[in-house]
C-alpha cells in the first residue's frame, strides 16, 4: 500500500536518536521544575527518572509494532482497524501534530515576548519561522533530520552554563531524600511525561531508517540522555531555588541563566534565548513534517502543497491563541492527548495488533 | 601534447566509411558534397587570414594545392618540413604525402565534411591536381602556450609552483605527469555550438564511483550553451544547485591538488582556453582548505584550519552582533565595555544599522575598486581607503572606532579563505544577517544561521551531501576536513565519495612501531 521509502532518503540509525531526542527536548526545559515540585516536592527529580523509564517501554512497543507491520503506525492503524476507522485516526494525527507545532510556536512568542521583545509582532515572526520551516520540510526528511541535529548540536554548549548555577546552589535543598509518597511521586512523573513527549514520532519516520534494529540502542541512548539532561537540570535547579522561590518561578531555566557571568555578557539569557529558537526549530519542522505526511499518506495529495495548508492553520490558530487563558487551555489539551496516545494508545494499538497477528496466523 | 594528437585524429575518423558508400553509390551525394564545398569555401574566403596556394611539383609536373588558415598554424613546418619534400620528391598521388611528410600527424581522407572543422583545427588541406581520389591533412598547428607560471591565486610558499595555463594539451601534461598510471582515464567533450570547447572529463578507473563520473558526463552532454568562456561557466552550468551563492565545484590552478584529489577518488574537469580545473563532488569544509595545509606538519595544519575556521564565522557575524547588541540588547554587555562602546558612539547621529551598512558598503566599495584597478593602482586605493576614509569618517563622527576596527578585523577574516569563489560567498553572506540583525537582534541572526544551515543542508555537489562529515555525521572523515591528521591516519579515501576502492594504502604497515630500545 504504501510507497517504500527509497535508499538513498533514509537516514543513518544513529541519526533517528536525534530527531526523538531534538522532538523530547522544547520550550518545556524552561520551565518544567515548578510544574514537577508541585506534587513531589525536592523529590521530584526522582519522578523525572520514572517518568524517563516508561518512555523505554513505549518506545519497545513502537518498535514492534513498526516490525510487525513493517511500516509506520499508519499502516498498523490500517492493518489493525480496517481501512475506515484507520483513515479516521490518521486524519487525527493530522490534527494532533497540526496542534503540536501551535504550541510549540505560541510557546516560542510567548517566552520572546516575556523575556526579549515585548513588542515582537506575533504574525511577522510567525510567518518567518514558519516560512523556514516549509523551507526546510520541502528539503525533504534528511534536511529534517540535519536540523534536529543542529538544533541540538549546536545549542549544547548551553549546558555548559548551568555550571555558574552548581556554583551557587546549596544541594542541601534536596535532602531528605524520599519523603513523599509514591503517589505524589507518581503524579510529579505525570506532569513530567508531558515536557518528555515527542518520542511518538518513532511511529512516523520508522520507515526512513537504514537498518531499523540498530536504530534501537541509539534512540534508547538517546532518551537516556534527555532524561539525564532533565533530571541533573532538576537536580540543580532545586540546589539553586530555595522551594519558596521555586513556586514563583515560571521560566526557572531562564532565571538560573541570570547568575552567569562572563567578561563580554551580562545577560546570558539573551544568547540562550536566541539559541532557543534554534531548539525549537526541530519541534516545529519535525511537526509539520509528521503532519504533512500523514496528510499526504491519507488523502493522496501533494506533500509540498499540504505543507503549506497546515503553516497556514497554525500561523491562524497561533494568532488566535493571544491570552494566557486560551494558551493555558490550548496547551493543557494538547498535552492530555499527547499523553493518552503515548500511554494508551500505544500499548493498545500494540496489544490489538498482536492478537490479530495470532488470529491470522491460526 | 601526444595525448592531445591522439583524441584529434580518432574524431573525425568515424564517418569514413559510410561516406566513401556515400560517394560511390549515389552522384546526388557528390553534387551535394560540392555544395557543401562551396558553401565553406564561401564563408572562409571572406576572412583575410584564408590561403589557398598553388605549387607544381619538381618531378612530375603536378600542380598541388595548400588550403590553410595562416592565423592557426606555424608557417615553419610549412617551410621546413612540408614544402621541401612535397616539390622535391615524387609526388604522383595523394597518398604520397604519407610517405612524404616527415610529420606525425598526416592523414589522408575522403570525408569532404571534414574539411572546415579540420581546417578550423590548424591542419593543412593538400589536394593534387588530376586524382580525384581523396584529399590529405597534414597538422601545423601553432601552439600559442603561455609557459607554466606559479600559482597566483592559491600561492603557497612550500610545495610545487606550477599553475594551470590555458592549454588543455599542457594541463593534461601537467596531470598525467604526476599520475603516470594506465588507470587515469580523460574522456573528451565538445560543448557550446559556437566556441566548440574541448572538455576533459578526469578520474581514475577503478577508484572512482562510477556512479558520480556517469553524472559529470550526462550533465556536461546536456549542456546548452553557444559559448564557453571558462571552466567558471561549468561551475554554473552544471552544479546541483544554479541557484545558490554557495560554488559546489572546487576551481583550483594546482596541478598538484587535482592530482591528489584524483587519487582520493574525485572527478576532474579541465576545460580548454581556463586555466582552473573543476574538482567534484566537495563538501563544504574543504573550501576553507588551503592546499599548503598538505605541506606542512599535521599540528600547525590544524591549527592554522581551525584559525580560518573562527575567522569566517567572525567575519560573517561580528558587524550584525554589533548591531544587534547595540540596536536591541545593549543590556547584554558588561558595565565596563559599555562605557566604552558609549563614547565611541556619543557622536554618531545614525543608528547602529545605517553606520554599519555604511562601513560595510565603503570596504565592498574599497574592494571592488582594488580588484578592478592594476595591482599597483590598487595598493595606493587600499591606502587611501584604509587609512585616510577610516579616520576621516571616525573624526568626522559618522561612525564609532569600535565598529571600525570591527568590519576592519571581518574584512581581513574573510581574506583567509584559500578559494576565492567562497570568499565572494562569504562577503554577500553577512548582508542578510545584518538585516535580520536590525530587525530582531540576536533572534534575528539566529534565523538568518537557521536559513543558511537550511541551505547547506539541502545543497549536494554531484548528489553527495555538502555538509558531509558534520551532516550526515561521519566521524570518520573529519580526518582531513576541519582538522588534518597525519597522512599514516589517512589511509582510507573519504567516506563521500563512495569509492570502489577504499584503501588508499595498508594503515598497518603505516602503524608499524618499534619498541623503546629496540
Amino acid at each position: 500500500m504504501q510507497q517504500p521509502v527509497p535508499e538513498n532518503l533514509k537516514i543513518s540509525p544513529f541519526m533517528a536518536a536525534f530527531v526523538v531526542v531534538a522532538m523530547q527536548i522544547g520550550i518545556g526545559v524552561l520551565g518544567y521544575q515548578r510544574l514537577i515540585a508541585k506534587d513531589a516536592g525536592y523529590d521530584a527529580w526522582i519522578s523525572v527518572i520514572i517518568g524517563g523509564a516508561t518512555i523505554h517501554a513505549i518506545i519497545w512497543m513502537m518498535y514492534k509494532i513498526c516490525e510487525t507491520v513493517d511500516g509506520d503506525v499508519l499502516t498498523a492503524n490500517i492493518y489493525v482497524f480496517g481501512k475506515a476507522i484507520g483513515k479516521s485516526i490518521n486524519t487525527f494525527f493530522i490534527l494532533y501534530f497540526t496542534m503540536t507545532c501551535v504550541t510549540v510556536l505560541a510557546g516560542l512568542i510567548e517566552v520572546l515576548r516575556t523575556w526579549m521583545f515585548l513588542n515582537l509582532n506575533p504574525l511577522l515572526f510567525g510567518s518567518i519561522y514558519l516560512l523556514l520551516g516549509i523551507y526546510i520540510v520541502n528539503g525533504g526528511f534528511r534536511t529534517v533530520v540535519g536540523i534536529a541535529f543542529f538544533g541540538l548540536a549546536v545549542p549544547a554548549y548551553l549546558l555548559l552554563s548551568f555550571g555558574f548555577a552548581i556554583r551557587y546552589g546549596d544541594f542541601t535543598n534536596l535532602l531528605p531524600i524520599l519523603d513523599h509518597t509514591p503517589v505524589q511521586l507518581l503524579k510529579s512523573a505525570y506532569s513530567m511525561t508531558l515536557t518528555f513527549l515527542g518520542f511518538g514520532i518513532l511511529l512516523f519516520f520508522y520507515p526512513f531508517i537504514k537498518n531499523p534494529g540498530k536504530s534501537k540502542k541509539w534512540v534508547h541512548l538517546g532518551v537516556v540522555t534527555t532524561t539525564f539532561i532533565y533530571a541533573a537540570l532538576a537536580v540543580i535547579s532545586f540546589a539553586y531555588f530555595p522551594p519558596s522561590l521555586l513556586e514563583k518561578s515560571i521560566w526557572a531555566t531562564l532565571e538560573m541563566w541570570k547568575i552567569v557571568r562572563l567578561p563580554f555578557i551580562e545577560r546570558f539569557e539573551y544568547l540562550g534565548l536566541a539559541n532557543w529558537a534554534l531548539i525549537i526549530l526541530p519541534n516545529v519542522v519535525i511537526s509539520l513534517w509528521v503532519a504533512s505526511r500523514v496528510a499526504k499518506q491519507t488523502f493522496n495529495v501533494a506533500q509540498r502543497k499540504v505543507v503549506w495548508l497546515i503553516a497556514l492553520v497554525v500561523l491562524i490558530v497561533v494568532q488566535m491563541l493571544n491570552s494566557r487563558e486560551k494558551m493555558n487551555l490550548f496547551f493543557d489539551i494538547q498535552g492530555k492527548v499527547g499523553f493518552v496516545m503515548a500511554y494508551f494508545y500505544t500499548p493498545f494499538l500494540f496489544i490489538l495488533l498482536l492478537i490479530k497477528q495470532k488470529v491470522k496466523t491460526k | 601534447m601526444s595525448f592531445f594528437k591522439k583524441h584529434k585524429r580518432k574524431l573525425p575518423k568515424m564517418p569514413k566509411a559510410e561516406n566513401i558508400n556515400k560517394e560511390e553509390s549515389s552522384p546526388n551525394a557528390e553534387k551535394e558534397n560540392n555544395k557543401l564545398v562551396k558553401d565553406w569555401e564561401n564563408e572562409l574566403s571572406k576572412s583575410n587570414d584564408y590561403k589557398k596556394t598553388f605549387y607544381f611539383n619538381q618531378k612530375s609536373g603536378k600542380k598541388f594545392t595548400f588550403t590553410y588558415i595562416p592565423t592557426l598554424i606555424e608557417e615553419k613546418v610549412l617551410d621546413n618540413n612540408a614544402l621541401p619534400n612535397l616539390l622535391e620528391d615524387d609526388f604522383y598521388q595523394i597518398s604520397d604525402v604519407k610517405k612524404l611528410l616527415p610529420i606525425a600527424d598526416v592523414e589522408v581522407s575522403t570525408n569532404k565534411d571534414d574539411i572546415p572543422i579540420k581546417l578550423l583545427q590548424g591542419y593543412v588541406l593538400v589536394t593534387l591536381e588530376g586524382d580525384r581520389s581523396g584529399f590529405a591533412f597534414f597538422s601545423a598547428q601553432k601552439a600559442v602556450v603561455r609557459s607554466v607560471s606559479a600559482p597566483e591565486i592559491e600561492f603557497s610558499v612550500i610545495g610545487p609552483k606550477e599553475a594551470f595555463v590555458e592549454s588543455i594539451g599542457q594541463n593534461m601534461n601537467l596531470i598525467r605527469k604526476r599520475l603516470p598510471i594506465e588507470e587515469l582515464i580523460a574522456e573528451e567533450f565538445t560543448v557550446g555550438k559556437l566556441s566548440k570547447t574541448k572538455v576533459n572529463v578526469i578520474y581514475i578507473d577503478g577508484i572512482t564511483n562510477e556512479q558520480i563520473v556517469n553524472t559529470v558526463k550526462q550533465r556536461i552532454n546536456d549542456i546548452e550553451k553557444d559559448e564557453i568562456a571558462d571552466s567558471s561557466y561549468f561551475t554554473q552550468i552544471i552544479s546541483d544547485n544554479g541557484h545558490s551563492p554557495f560554488p559546489q565545484l572546487l576551481d583550483t590552478e594546482r596541478p598538484d591538488r587535482v592530482a591528489s584529489s584524483l587519487a582520493e577518488g574525485k572527478v576532474a574537469i579541465l576545460v580548454d582556453g581556463s586555466p582552473h580545473a573543476l574538482l567534484g563532488p566537495t563538501t563544504l569544509p574543504e573550501f576553507f582548505n588551503s592546499f599548503e595545509d598538505y605541506y606542512i606538519n599535521w599540528i600547525l595544519a590544524s591549527f592554522i584550519r581551525l584559525i580560518r575556521l573562527f575567522a569566517v564565522i567572525f567575519s560573517i557575524m561580528i558587524t550584525p552582533i554589533y548591531v544587534a547588541i547595540v540596536t536591541h540588547h545593549y543590556e547584554l554587555i558588561p558595565k565596563d565595555l559599555l562605557v566604552t562602546l558609549v563614547t565611541s558612539r556619543r557622536v554618531v547621529p545614525f543608528p547602529p544599522i545605517l553606520e554599519a551598512l555604511f562601513l560595510e558598503v565603503a570596504i565592498e566599495l574599497l574592494r571592488e575598486a582594488g580588484s578592478r584597478l592594476p595591482t599597483k593602482v590598487g595598493q595606493t586605493i587600499g591606502i587611501v581607503g584604509g587609512i585616510v576614509l577610516g579616520t576621516a569618517s571616525v573624526e568626522a563622527g559618522l561612525t564609532s572606532n569600535v565598529l571600525l576596527i570591527f568590519v576592519a578585523l571581518s574584512a581581513l577574516a574573510s581574506f583567509t579563505t584559500p578559494v576565492y569563489q567562497m570568499s565572494n560567498t562569504i562577503r554577500i553572506l553577512r548582508f542578510p544577517f545584518l538585516f535580520m540583525a536590525e530587525l530582531w537582534g540576536l533572534l534575528g541572526i539566529t534565523i538568518a544561521f537557521c536559513f543558511i544551515i537550511t541551505h547547506l543542508l539541502r545543497l549536494t555537489s554531484l548528489g553527495q551531501p555538502f555538509m558531509e562529515p558534520v551532516f550526515p555525521l561521519r566521524v570518520n572523515d573529519f580526518k582531513d576536513a576541519l582538522i588534518r591528521l597525519p597522512f599514516q591516519n589517512q589511509a582510507k579515501r573519504p567516506i563521500f565519495l563512495r569509492t570502489k576502492d577504499s584503501t588508499r594504502f595498508s594503515s598497518q604497515k603505516a602503524h608499524k612501531k618499534k619498541d623503546i630500545d629496540e
